[in-house]
């Protein structure tokens, strides 16, 4: 069974990780992870919750070196993660703060610095060991469960790492503005310096003044992980940053000119890249320079008359492409937004199917839809939805929907309508959405 | 601490918030004291992020959550219009 270290080329007193008020080198790296291994308790699963991007790495390092499977979860929300833990009877809680569920174990991630001896040879892992499931949102309101396997992780680290021009051992520190423990910030925040040796900044920086603030101080170049949306209100704010860094965005399409105007702001060139939970990053482009995208190293594109899938050595079979695509002769493919039951709210992809099903789930809702309106000016394009439920307030409805949602899929207006216009066949065209939103907008609703 | 807070800045902010947010509720309704987040209003990181940028547009205050003040700053309206009082710059 081929097998490849836990680490990247670090050498013992590199460091690792820096920011919220530790550094860390590899060699403590892999002492809080051995220390940690043996801590935890011998569950098949573990939801990992840590919000330090260090910690997180020393949790899921340990659960791998146990061969335990880290869930990550598409939502917060204490409901979710409730009914995912139930899903996976005997998971427990990693974390670095006071957040728990109740009625689920809890350990918590330590880390002690210090001096910590430098092991002989460094852990193995098999590459085909399943080391992470991510869920996706699906049509039918329960999560699908994505296996992802040490090789598919790493490959997708080397290649982006390699189509970036990043070396083994070169002085990057990876400042990231994405959650840890989505797919796209687990490859390119976690994985990708892991692999390459270099540093990793275990906050997240929210403003454009955090993120500034953060860059100026990395020792070596900065790289920055992060989402249109934070590009956009970085270059609305002149941010000014040492020159010569790069930056990686992904979650949401980045339009030609807010590239141009943040390749000008950062001194840097800005790449993005396409990829979706199920296959992992897929592909790359440097945005300003057209909108083909490239596949990474060992993927590839693959259309025929009825759809479209990704095929690399370390996906177990063919996944689809959840977007319209056409494929060149050479391999490198143009995107066409997404199919339509999947929507993107500020870079998180979610099925609407999939959210219908949980407002319909609550409590005195009779009927109910979520619509995502055509774009606007601002930062995001919020969802609305309609819901009939006499007898209800549209902020009680809210209410219960926050333990089921994550604040971004909160619909922003929810209205209380006496009846949704249902087709005959009770399909509701989007036309008559639209209709209806547009009613809406012309008189005072009652939503919040 | 309870200050009274400035009310002119109070209710130009409140406007500020539901425009920038695009919330449909009345201004004048958001009650000074209440949260802006989670509950209250229910706003999140985004919400922040925007009325963020849109604090330092029209006030030149730039908010950072390294500031170990953020939590209470953002806590309601007259946390957020007593900070804005004290840095802006325009």
């Amino acid at each position: 069974m081929h097998e490849t270290p836990l680490i990247g080329p670090y050498r013992p007193d590199d460091v690792m990780a820096w920011g919220q008020g530790h550094t860390r080198t590899a060699r403590q790296f892999l002492a809080d992870v051995t220390a940690l291994a043996e801590l935890l308790p011998d569950r098949p699963t573990v939801l990992n919750l840590a919000d330090s991007r260090y910690a997180f790495l020393v949790g899921f390092a340990a659960a791998i070196l146990r061969g335990q499977l880290t869930l990550l979860p598409q939502r917060r929300a204490p409901e979710a993660l409730r009914r995912l833990a139930g899903d996976y009877p005997g998971s427990y809680v990693l974390t670095d703060h006071d957040e728990g569920i109740e009625g689920i174990d809890v350990v918590p991630i330590q880390s002690n610095g210090g001096h910590a001896p430098w092991p002989k040879h460094l852990p193995l892992v098999p590459l085909n060991q399943v080391v992470a499931i991510a869920f996706t949102s699906g049509s039918t309101g329960h999560p699908v469960p994505n296996r992802k396997t040490w090789g598919a992780l790493t490959a997708v680290a080397q290649a982006t790492g390699a189509r970036l021009g990043i070396k083994g051992g070169d002085r990057i520190g990876v400042v990231a503005t994405v959650p840890h423990q989505h797919m796209f910030g687990l490859e390119a925040s976690v994985m990708l310096p892991l692999m390459h040796g270099v540093a990793l900044y275990a906050g997240r920086p929210l403003f454009p003044a955090d993120i500034g603030s953060v860059l100026a101080d990395v020792a070596g170049r900065w790289m920055l992980v992060t989402t249109p949306l934070h590009l956009r209100a970085c270059v609305a704010e002149r941010l000014h940053v040492p020159p010569r860094g790069l930056i990686l965005s992904a979650t949401a399409p980045l339009g030609k000119s807010l590239a141009q105007e943040a390749e000008r702001m950062f001194q840097s060139a800005v790449h993005e890249i396409f990829g979706f939970a199920e296959a992992g990053s897929v592909a790359e482009r440097r945005t300003i320079d057209g909108d083909r995208w490239t596949p990474l190293e060992g993927v590839r594109v693959i259309q025929d008359q009825r759809s479209c899938t990704v095929q690399a050595w370390y996906l177990p079979q063919l996944v689809p492409v959840p977007d319209r695509v056409t494929v060149e002769p050479g391999g490198a493919f143009f995107l066409y937004g997404r199919e339509a039951d999947q929507v993107n709210v500020a870079g998180h992809r979610v099925s609407l199917g999939d959210l219908n099903q949980t407002l319909l789930r609550i409590d005195g809702v009779q009927d109910g839809i979520f619509f995502l309106p055509d774009e606007e000016a601002g930062l995001v394009t919020r969802l609305m939805a309609f819901v009939v439920a006499p007898g209800k307030t549209s902020e009680e409805i809210q209410c219960a929907l926050r333990a089921h949602l994550d604040p971004v899929f909160l619909p922003r207006p929810l209205v209380c309508v006496p009846s949704l216009p249902r087709n005959a066949t009770g399909k509701l065209p989007r036309e008559a959405v639209l209709e209806l939103s547009r009613q809406w907008a012309g008189g005072d609703g009652h939503g919040v | 601490m309870t200050h009274s807070g400035s009310p002119v800045l109070e209710s130009d902010l409140a406007k500020l918030i539901v425009h920038t947010l695009k919330l449909k509720v009345d201004p004048a309704s958001i009650q000074p004291e209440a949260p802006l987040f989670g509950e209250g209003l229910g706003l999140d990181s985004i919400d922040a992020l925007e009325l963020a940028l849109a604090i330092s547009q029209t006030y030149g205050y730039q908010l950072k959550s390294s500031d170990p003040e953020i939590k209470s700053i953002f806590s309601s309206l007259r946390a957020l219009a007593n900070a804005v009082e004290k840095h802006r710059t325009k």
